[in-house]
């Protein structure tokens, strides 16, 4: 991949500002609707908690072409008293580039590095480009602990409606809790803070003609912190709402992408995780409360018939690899009544922990293996619903948490 | 008397006993090549079963699903062996051809020659039809995941389906390499994949097209009741 630094017009801009103490990356591609609001709460954000700090905003973009770029370069602080801002605003410097290298969110962050490690930048933090719920609050609340208390990585934690983030929930949240040891809430948040010492450490790894590039940055970076004891901690964020996604969005690629970028670093990291005991929760920092979300409708009766159809046509294929003990719950379960559904959580894991196995030994091809794992997913996630239809996000929370 | 027993007798006897004493060394070089085919071939099984066993064959065909195939067949053993029993056979069946031929035979010759003629086209009809197994096992596997993903209730049929049609398009392929009923094979190929294709056609624009439509205008209007869970 071509280094950035050797573009004519990204090496001025950096003799230009020389060195910075803090670092602001959005990635982004086709944008431009969302990201005004974005660039102007970062500005707020450093111009109210870190007004005495050299601060820069990198946006690392895709070839947009709806003039997302033009709109980072010409968003301002227009009134700063409505703001409740009575000192001078120091001008943040901006850079709006567009990446390098095999598109996707990874290549978009390794800009963003190159550029914190070019400016020898002491705290970082990169934030989605659609966020439509970003305060300026995230800005202090994901740089702080890095500039007054010396973490090297804060991970976000949100207050989610209970039904959402699901595939977190309840595979990646937990697999990476129990190999790792750490209880970081939220692995593939999306908004973090680093520091500049890690983005230096990230820049070391030969990733970025990987899957890390295109879609597993996520869960790598958090996975890189934690597995080479990097200090990490987690911030309350509040809500997360950003634009909402293609609803066509197909839910077996995410399985196949996050759930194989995890696989992924287990074999990475397999010594770490061999010698890992028990886990410990992390620093978090922020006030924590709770917001009022949408409600989330949910089909159950579609869920389990893509769960039923899944078991009559794939349980030949999963035969080669789940114990026999699981394949004939599942075939009991096929028949059950909605109202008896219910999947054990000794059940799930030991699923998970059978595909992990396959993934490891190669027993099938990588994208069939994961992919087949979505009807399980569907009647997981059915199975779940039933079970917490009465109860509170609280106690829904306390549950994702025990059943770890 | 004595000479018709001389004519009839002992001149083709005495010349029958020449031609055996001329053919002998023919003969016993023919025996030994034939005996160190078969040495050879023994030696090749031992050191190749090692060897595939080495390159862990047996492992990547149980991903592939050859084992699978070789099972349906009526084999039980792995993969390394077989294989290695396969040039074993080679070995000897490529010796023994060697040994016929040193008979010097002209009838001989002549078949040999023409049959190593066509070795090349049965190499060639074996590599595609694995080939088109291992494909038509791949995508076949994928078309059935990805309509299970979508909630097609048919897909296994679609599977085997895929899979089929890419299996007897190999065949086709195979048979026209050996050169079987070469132009009767593809049209016989062309004449039913295309048969099919158009019976699905007209099974879903006149047998179907009530569902067809019920089921576009659910999409169009966006009627069945989707989930708002976002999943990461």
């Amino acid at each position: 991949m071509e280094n950035i630094l050797l573009r004519k017009e990204i090496q001025e801009e950096i003799e230009k500002i020389k060195e910075a103490d803090i670092l602001i990356g959005i990635p982004s591609y086709n944008n431009a609707r969302t990201i005004g609001h974005v660039v102007k709460a970062v500005q707020v954000g450093l111009a109210k908690y870190f007004p005495d700090k050299k601060s820069i905003l990198v946006n690392s973009d895709g070839r947009s072409t709806d003039g997302t770029t033009d709109v980072v370069k010409s968003t301002t602080i227009e009134d700063s008293q409505s703001i409740l801002l009575h000192h001078r605003i120091s001008p943040v410097f901006k850079i709006a580039t567009p990446y390098h290298g095999i598109p996707g969110k990874g290549s978009a962050f390794r800009t963003i590095f190159e550029v914190a490690d070019a400016l020898n930048v002491k705290a970082c933090a990169v934030v989605d480009s659609d966020l439509r719920s970003i305060t300026p609050e995230w800005i202090e609340l994901l740089i702080k602990p890095i500039i007054e208390s010396g973490f090297d990585y804060v991970a976000p934690l949100y207050h989610r409606h209970k039904y959402d983030g699901t595939i977190t929930n309840s595979i990646i949240y937990p697999l990476s809790r129990t190999l790792y040891g750490k209880q970081v809430r939220q692995p593939i948040g999306g908004d973090f803070g680093f520091s500049g010492k890690l983005a230096k450490f990230y820049l070391t790894k030969d990733v970025w003609e990987t899957d890390v590039a295109r879609y597993g940055i996520d869960i790598w970076m958090t996975t890189t912190a934690v597995a080479n004891n990097f200090k990490v901690c987690q911030s309350f964020l509040g809500a997360k709402i950003h634009d909402p996604k293609d609803p066509g969005a197909d839910l077996s690629a995410m399985l196949y992408q996050v759930v194989g970028a995890t696989f992924d670093l287990m074999e990475t990291y397999s010594e770490v995780w061999k010698a890992v005991k028990g886990s410990e929760k992390v620093p978090t920092f922020g006030f924590q409360y709770v917001v009022g979300l949408e409600p989330v409708s949910v089909n159950l009766d579609r869920m389990i018939d893509k769960f039923r159809l899944g078991i009559r046509e794939l349980i030949s294929l999963w035969e080669i690899f789940i114990p026999k003990e699981i394949i004939h719950f599942l075939h009991k379960i096929e028949v059950v009544r909605k109202a008896e559904f219910h999947i054990p959580d000794e059940i799930w894991v030991e699923i998970i922990y059978s595909f992990a196995v396959a993934a490891h030994g190669k027993v099938l091809n990588k994208e069939h293996l994961l992919k087949s794992l979505t009807p399980l997913y569907v009647g997981r996630v059915a199975s779940f619903v039933i079970e917490t239809w009465e109860s509170s996000a609280i106690d829904v929370e306390k549950k994702s948490i025990d059943y770890v | 008397m004595n000479n018709f027993l001389q004519k009839v007798i002992i001149e083709p006897f005495d010349r029958f006993i020449e031609r055996l004493i001329q053919f002998l060394p023919d003969i016993l070089t023919s025996i030994i090549i034939f005996i160190s085919g078969i040495i050879l071939g023994l030696i090749l099984k031992s050191v190749f079963l090692r060897f595939f066993r080495v390159i862990k064959v047996d492992k990547l065909s149980e991903r592939s699903g050859v084992v699978e195939m070789i099972k349906k067949g009526g084999l039980k053993e792995p993969l390394s062996l077989i294989f290695s029993r396969l040039i074993c056979w080679l070995t000897i069946i490529s010796f023994s051809i060697l040994s016929l031929r040193s008979l010097n035979v002209p009838v001989i010759e002549r078949i040999f020659e023409r049959f190593i003629l066509y070795l090349p086209n049965i190499f060639v009809a074996a590599v595609i039809l694995f080939l088109g197994y291992l494909l038509s096992n791949f995508l076949g596997r994928a078309a059935l995941i990805a309509s299970v993903n979508a909630g097609i209730k048919l897909s296994g049929l679609i599977g085997k389906s895929v899979k089929l049609t890419i299996f007897l398009l190999a065949v086709t392929m195979a048979l026209e390499q050996l050169g079987i009923g070469r132009e009767t094979i593809v049209i016989a190929f062309a004449i039913i994949f295309g048969g099919i294709v158009l019976a699905i056609a007209l099974a879903f624009g006149l047998g179907g097209k009530d569902i067809a439509k019920e089921h576009i205008e659910k999409k169009i209007k966006g009627e069945e009741k989707k989930d708002d869970i976002s999943h990461l």
